[in-house]
């Protein structure tokens, strides 16, 4: 059986290595530095199920990343994953279901690994 | 001049005049009439004629002496009753006198209570200034540290981050590896306390610089404290007994339920561990006008004097290290701001603290 896709948007290199070392058992991992780059991985490719990205970042933040990633890809379940508190637009997403929940940094990967399994289930 | 009283004066004129008329009237009639005969028949009329005399000369001495008396009775009269008139309206101008007077001082004393009421509302207003300026710095101190604070947080966040993967990481490693060895756990799970603590603190930071959450509503403050209660139910066992007092429901407080929540587990955390050995901490809760009043006492070890206006400053703490952050307070005191309420402490050194926490019972304009 083929891993599930996986798309991580961060803008610390030290975040992605991680993530895809810890998870790449699991899921296909695939990353991009910034909001931009996700957007041309998730056009290309239309079989990601889990968005996750960081919030704070240069240029376009995660929120807005989202925004624009969801009318690519309707299907697919987000996550904003950050270090700062929740903030009112962050409240907004997931009253709006624009994302699914907000992860808070440091995140155990275990833990993130049984989110995504459970979202995955509820589909 | 000899001045004569009228009684003497005639008196005197009297006797002068009879005196004349015995010695000089035979002489003036013999001097007049040389018949004898007419003379006798004329002797008889000299007593009436002096009668008659006299008698005139008495009537126009006392008509003329009368007059004058009753002249000066009756201006005696006059000027009394001109006195009564002046007595009536001098007491009229006088009675009016007491009466404006009266009235000016009555004005007086009115504006004397105004100012005086002016006064104390003057000293409230200015009491109530000082203690707003105390809340407002105390209000601008946590918000620079809150933005501080969320800046250090997310800073911190990231590098616990990298350990945290990489720990994730050495422990599949290892896992896979089938490389179990005593060692190799204590360093892993060294690492694992460490982070663990210093995520607690960072944590802790970021509640700090959390103003306001965008979920607010009315919730009922009982269920919140009986929330935390429960959870604090393990750590109170039996040493503690906790009495309650207040209403089974009906207290609403609006505001965010989790940041409540977090205000009163903080505050009854530090009343549970300021208890040493056995004690009492009283909850009690009532309304007061547009707020609700918290108050959780304790009969615990209590705050000392030095140490009561640091004590929701961030990393005060006067735990044993590891036991604390020093945030707790900290925490429940920006969050009770946050929702445009007020902390006050009343402690005594090993009798026991008091906290008293007041709550809007209604959205308020800028929460």
């Amino acid at each position: 059986m083929l891993k599930t896709k996986i798309l991580y948007v961060d803008d610390e290199p030290i975040n992605l290595m991680l993530m895809q070392a810890n998870l790449e058992k699991k899921y296909n991992v695939l990353t991009a530095d910034n909001g931009f780059s996700g957007l041309d991985i998730l056009s290309n490719d239309n079989d990601i199920k889990v968005v996750i990205s960081d919030m704070k970042m240069p240029n376009i933040n995660g929120i807005e990343f989202i925004n624009k990633a969801k009318k690519i890809s309707p299907k697919a379940v987000y996550y904003v994953l950050s270090g700062f508190e929740i903030t009112d637009e962050i409240q907004d997403a997931i009253d709006n279901s624009l994302i699914r929940k907000y992860l808070q940094k440091p995140f155990n990967m275990n833990e993130i690994a049984a989110e995504i399994e459970t979202a995955l289930s509820e589909k | 001049m000899l001045k004569l009283k009228f009684e003497y004066k005639i008196t005197l004129a009297y006797l002068i005049l009879g005196i004349f008329w015995i010695i000089s009237s035979d002489r003036l009639l013999g001097f007049l009439i040389d018949d004898t005969d007419v003379l006798t028949r004329i002797q008889t009329f000299k007593g009436w004629f002096y009668v008659f005399v006299t008698a005139l000369l008495f009537f126009l001495f006392l008509k003329r002496h009368l007059n004058k008396l009753r002249e000066t009775e009756n201006e005696v009269e006059r000027h009394k009753d001109n006195l009564e008139q002046l007595v009536i309206e001098k007491t009229r101008s006088l009675d009016e006198a007491i009466n404006e007077l009266s009235l000016k001082n009555k004005q007086m004393a009115d504006k004397n209570e105004i100012i005086n009421s002016k006064n104390v509302e003057l000293k409230g207003t200015l009491q109530d200034l000082k203690s707003m300026q105390d809340q407002l710095l105390q209000v601008e101190k946590m918000a620079s540290i809150g933005v501080l604070t969320s800046g250090v947080a997310h800073e911190i966040n990231n590098p616990l981050n990298y350990i945290l993967g990489g720990l994730t990481g050495l422990e599949q490693y290892f896992e896979e590896n089938n490389n179990k060895d005593e060692k190799i756990d204590l360093y892993l799970s060294s690492i694992k306390t460490g982070i663990e603590r210093v995520n607690l603190i960072v944590s802790g930071l970021n509640q700090l610089s959390k103003s306001k959450d965008s979920s607010q509503k009315e919730n009922d403050i009982t269920s919140i404290i009986e929330n935390c209660l429960t959870i604090i139910n393990s750590q109170i066992t039996d040493r503690i007994s906790i009495k309650k007092d207040y209403p089974a429901q009906g207290l609403i407080v609006y505001g965010n339920a989790g940041d409540l929540q977090q205000i009163f587990l903080n505050i009854l955390l530090n009343a549970v561990q300021a208890i040493d050995d056995k004690g009492t901490i009283t909850v009690s809760a009532h309304s007061e006008d547009n707020n609700v009043s918290i108050q959780i006492a304790d009969t615990g070890c209590g705050i000392g004097r030095e140490n009561i206006s640091r004590i929701t400053d961030p990393f005060f703490t006067t735990k044993d290290p590891g036991k604390g952050t020093g945030l707790g307070l900290s925490i429940a005191y920006s969050l009770i701001i946050a929702h445009n309420g007020n902390l006050r402490f009343k402690s005594e050194p090993n009798k026991g603290t008091t906290v008293k926490i007041t709550l809007p019972n209604k959205k308020t304009k800028d929460a």
